[in-house]
């Protein structure tokens, strides 16, 4: 493997990737929960300018809008999302333990009888990354049997926190690569990024159903009365909310990658176990594509996965539909994370 | 009236302010706390694996009959040193066991028979293992004191801090080598 020669080392402040992606997470966040609270607004808009015709004539939007705001009108429809919303993550946050090994065939490393000395590694590697990021439990530690190289994390608490590895990538990297491997997940864990996802994604579910209801409702009222304007608006916001829902998800799942990244450098102080476990990965997936695109899709619920994976299959060509892989893809292209971690990579 | 609203809602949000920094302070004292214990835990760990370790190597070779007795030494100094609160003498000590814990790596490479022994992969992984999370401990241990330090000298928070000193304001120090050491690890070189 001579990889190395085509990476040239550059400088690198982890401190700063991780400021700055935590600053893009908070934008993407906060307006995703600014889109929720405004469809809320635009639904009480709508039910409102329904019902107050016959009392004040017909009140623009901005009245309803101003009064909506302070709460001359009571806002029912948004508190009423907020509500489902908040009960929604609750429940998500609680029932999210195992969906992450969905249809893999997979096992748990028992800390008090190790199978053999790499179960007994991999644990090892783990546990140590454990100390260096100060986390207050040890995540449980699974290994899926399939050939391809790929690894994820998943949870954010002593219940669910978990990380899985492919019997492939075990045995392909060498000690120090499976622990920058594993130092990316544990990131993961460390940064609460499924939490952010999961947020993220329902927020986005929701939205959607909403939409639709107001939609149809807008449709196939009888509504004399429709305002005309807000229809358009409805309807031109039905197709162009979920694009930018998906485009919105997208950026946040890379951000969060190259934050995963900068951590795995933070809890190791070395970039180039990282680095070198990337380009072994990528490289194997490119030799091995034929085969890994057929062990991926004869995987049932593949797609649950694919945000938290260490490497994106479909970047390697797997499933290869990828013409805009830039803004449609959950991570960042290889050369692109090797220049986040400090290295130029000539291909 | 107005103007006594004002007031009070000043107050309230300035004494909520002092009251989250005072909690967050005390978070950070005690994670770093909490790593300087995590240190003694590995060092606790490390001292009793080399022990059973160094009893299955001695079975090989006669290299190991000292070196069980060395390590033994000086972990009595470093705990010594550690009840004297002599923190420059007890990492001296730490130092040198970490030397032996390489000296073992190398006998192993020596003796293939070893190396191809189950066991002693077993055991080689352990000292890996070991020394790994040796230094993990510390390097959580310089993290937790760099956050603190961080947090405890930036603006507004300093402030609160001078009106709790004997509370919120420790000096806690980073985990090091002493300046001879690394004058000495700087012009080592790998003679072959």
């Amino acid at each position: 493997m001579n990889s190395n020669n085509s990476l040239q080392p550059t400088s690198l402040d982890w401190r700063e990737t991780i400021r700055k992606n935590n600053h893009k997470t908070f934008m993407v966040i906060f307006l995703f929960f600014l889109i929720y609270f405004a469809l809320g607004l635009l639904v009480d808009v709508y039910l409102y300018s329904g019902t107050h015709d016959s009392m004040y004539g017909r009140p623009s939007i901005s009245e309803i809008v101003i009064a909506l705001l302070t709460f001359k009108l009571f806002p029912i429809a948004t508190l009423i999302m907020l509500g489902i919303a908040g009960i929604s993550l609750l429940i998500t946050y609680s029932a999210y333990d195992k969906i992450m090994l969905l249809g893999t065939d997979y096992h748990e490393i028992d800390p008090n009888n190790f199978l053999n000395l790499t179960e007994k590694q991999l644990y090892n590697v783990v546990e140590e990354i454990k100390i260096a990021a100060g986390l207050r439990f040890m995540p449980r530690v699974y290994i899926i049997e399939a050939e391809y190289m790929n690894a994820f994390a998943s949870g954010y608490s002593e219940k669910s926190a978990m990380v899985a590895i492919t019997r492939g990538l075990m045995a392909k990297l060498n000690r120090a690569e499976l622990q920058a491997v594993m130092a990316h997940e544990i990131s993961h864990i460390r940064h609460m990024d499924i939490k952010l996802t999961l947020t993220a994604s329902i927020l986005a579910n929701l939205m959607v159903i909403v939409l639709d209801l107001l939609f149809y409702n807008a449709l196939f009222s009888r509504r004399s009365d429709r305002n005309n304007g807000l229809a358009i608006v409805i309807m031109v916001l039905r197709y162009l909310l979920p694009i930018l829902n998906i485009l919105l998800l997208l950026y946040l799942s890379r951000t969060r990658e190259y934050s995963a990244d900068a951590g795995c450098v933070e809890l190791m102080r070395d970039n180039q176990s990282l680095a070198t476990a990337l380009l072994k990965i990528n490289t194997d997936h490119e030799a091995n594509a034929a085969a890994y695109d057929q062990a991926y899709k004869s995987t049932p619920h593949e797609n649950v996965r694919r945000e938290a994976y260490i490497f994106d299959p479909i970047q390697a060509g797997i499933e290869s539909t990828h013409s805009f892989s830039d803004l449609f893809s959950t991570h960042p292209s290889l050369a692109d994370r090797l220049k986040a971690i400090g290295f130029i990579f000539n291909k | 009236m107005s103007t006594g609203i004002i007031i009070l809602i000043a107050a309230v949000i300035i004494f909520g302010f002092i009251v989250i920094t005072y909690n967050a302070l005390i978070a950070l004292i005690e994670a770093v706390r909490n790593n300087q214990k995590q240190v003694d835990i590995q060092l606790d760990r490390r001292f009793k694996v080399f022990e059973s370790l160094i009893e299955v190597v001695k079975k090989y070779m006669d290299y190991e009959k000292s070196t069980l007795k060395d390590v033994v030494a000086l972990r009595n100094q470093a705990q010594a040193a550690h009840a004297r609160g002599d923190e420059s003498s007890r990492i001296e000590a730490e130092n040198k066991i970490s030397a032996i814990a390489s000296g073992l790596s190398v006998v192993f490479e020596q003796y293939p028979d070893l190396k191809a022994n189950q066991n002693a992969l077993q055991l080689q992984e352990e000292i890996v293992n070991t020394e790994n999370k040796l230094a993990y401990s510390k390097q959580a241990l310089n993290d937790s004191i760099e956050r603190y330090n961080a947090t405890k000298k930036s603006f507004f928070t300093s402030i609160i801090v001078g009106f709790f000193k004997g509370k919120l304001d420790f000096d806690f120090p980073y985990w090091q080598l002493s300046s001879e050491k690394i004058a000495e690890q700087e012009n080592y070189t790998v003679k072959l």
